[in-house]
């Protein structure tokens, strides 16, 4: 436990050096609020159930999954995944920011965070439409309902994932008011929803 | 009440340890978990709504299902025609109950608006459909299978005003600062609308997950529908045990 603590604490020491104690002991807590971590805990109980029935129905019907999931991009797929870590990472470091009290500094890395979810939408707009100019349709068959189902309820995901970055931008623009469990509630969601494409990415496009 | 005995109640009452809420809104309150249960009865045991017939079935097993339950049909639908204003007092206590956050009354009125819209298609369509087969059961067989298909893809795919009021209730959670709701009841309610979501093929797919009857279109949706119902009715006793008796009014 100790051993943790150091650790945590040499963590903190080389990403901001002028970090205070009283930010440093912040890190040592659970980011976020208990709210916040229902939301997610939940979430991916849920999503954890669309994946195991999606995993029985590619079990009932392994031909028909593995000759649609060939006519998926895979380059659009990985792009958005690029897209997605990214902007994780931007968020990542917003909340480090924040936390050093740097304000001006996690606002831009939260716009830059958002833009890649903006991105993220466009591109997931693009390929839906490709994949529905070459007749792959909702009702094309079962894989292909799974496709635009996880992705279209992913989408609503980051949508809402916008929404929050909005709030937490809002936090930021008030150094004054800016309440730190906000900035890190907000990270935790967009983190949830860029773990969650990783396992749809991986579920739809990837897996043979 | 006259004056005079308002007073000498309030007299008698000064010497009690006075009981948490209003009366009335206790009455109102006790009337969600009743409506509900026998919601759930009427649904699951009577109309045989719950868990829903099969879509991918002849015409012929659909005029069956009619004949073979027609009796419990005209028993569960014809009581539920009768208490469906139990839907109305369940969302009314939630928008009275929303009415007293920080947010102000629209959130209400949003959260009310969807609701009541919603529990047309949502609620009272099927039973419309399903008495009306069942009362000329010598009707021409397609006309029953229609009845079928609408009843059913009604009380499943009707997904856009309850998503809304998810959505209105989540807000009018997270921007309160009277505590009314705990935050991750918000959250729970965006649980609600991603299950809405999830069911939206139930209008092309026949079988399989996406069905009306289906793992994901329809059983996972009721779990979490099951859970937030739990939760908003826990939540919904305490917000009245914590009212204060002297609270004025809403306007």
């Amino acid at each position: 436990m100790a051993n943790a603590e150091q650790t945590a604490a040499d963590l903190d020491a080389a990403a901001a050096s002028s970090v205070s104690s009283a930010a440093r002991q912040r890190t040592l807590h659970t980011p976020g609020d208990g709210h916040m971590w229902v939301m997610v805990l939940g979430d991916l109980i849920i999503f954890g159930a669309y994946f195991i029935i999606f995993m029985v129905h590619r079990a009932m019907k392994p031909q028909e999954f593995l000759a649609s999931e060939v006519h998926l991009n895979i380059n659009i797929g990985v792009l958005n995944t690029l897209v997605l870590l990214a902007s994780s990472w931007f968020i990542a470091r917003s909340v480090q920011a924040a936390r050093a009290d740097d304000h001006a500094q996690a606002r831009r890395l939260t716009y830059l965070g958002g833009l890649c979810g903006v991105a993220f939408i466009l591109i997931k707009a693009y390929e839906w439409s490709t994949k529905i100019d070459q007749g792959y349709t909702i009702s094309t068959n079962e894989f292909f309902m799974f496709y635009y189902m996880l992705t279209g309820v992913h989408l609503f995901h980051v949508s809402l994932g916008l929404l929050i970055l909005s709030i937490t931008l809002r936090e930021l623009r008030n150094p004054r008011r800016c309440r730190l469990f906000m900035v890190e509630a907000g990270a935790t969601y967009w983190h949830m929803v860029d773990l969650l494409w990783i396992v749809i990415f991986a579920l739809l496009y990837v897996m043979r | 009440m006259s004056a005079q005995s308002s007073s000498s109640t309030d007299v008698a009452d000064a010497g009690r340890v006075p009981r948490a809420g209003k009366r009335d809104v206790w009455l109102v309150f006790w009337i969600v978990p009743a409506f509900y249960t026998a919601f759930g009865v009427i649904f699951f045991a009577l109309a045989r709504v719950m868990p829903p017939p099969r879509p991918d079935v002849t015409t012929d097993q659909m005029v069956h299902f009619f004949h073979a339950h027609a009796l419990t049909i005209k028993i569960g639908f014809g009581i539920l025609v009768l208490i469906v204003g139990g839907a109305g007092i369940a969302n009314g206590i939630v928008a009275y109950h929303m009415k007293r956050m920080t947010v102000g009354s629209v959130m209400a009125y949003c959260y009310l608006g969807a609701m009541s819209v919603g529990a047309l298609p949502g609620c009272l369509l099927v039973a419309f459909c399903f008495l009306t087969a069942v009362y000329r059961p010598g009707r021409d067989p397609q006309l029953l299978a229609l009845l079928y298909d609408l009843g059913l893809l009604s009380y499943v795919g009707s997904l856009g005003c309850f998503a809304t009021a998810y959505f209105a209730f989540a807000v009018a959670i997270l921007y309160d600062k009277n505590e009314i709701f705990p935050k991750w009841l918000a959250y729970v309610s965006i649980w609600q609308i991603v299950t809405e979501i999830m069911a939206v093929p139930v209008f092309v797919s026949k079988a399989g997950p996406f069905a009306w009857n289906g793992s994901i279109a329809f059983w996972l949706g009721v779990v979490v529908f099951g859970f937030w119902l739990s939760c908003v009715i826990v939540f919904l006793m305490k917000a009245t045990e914590r009212q204060p008796v002297d609270e004025p009014p809403l306007d």
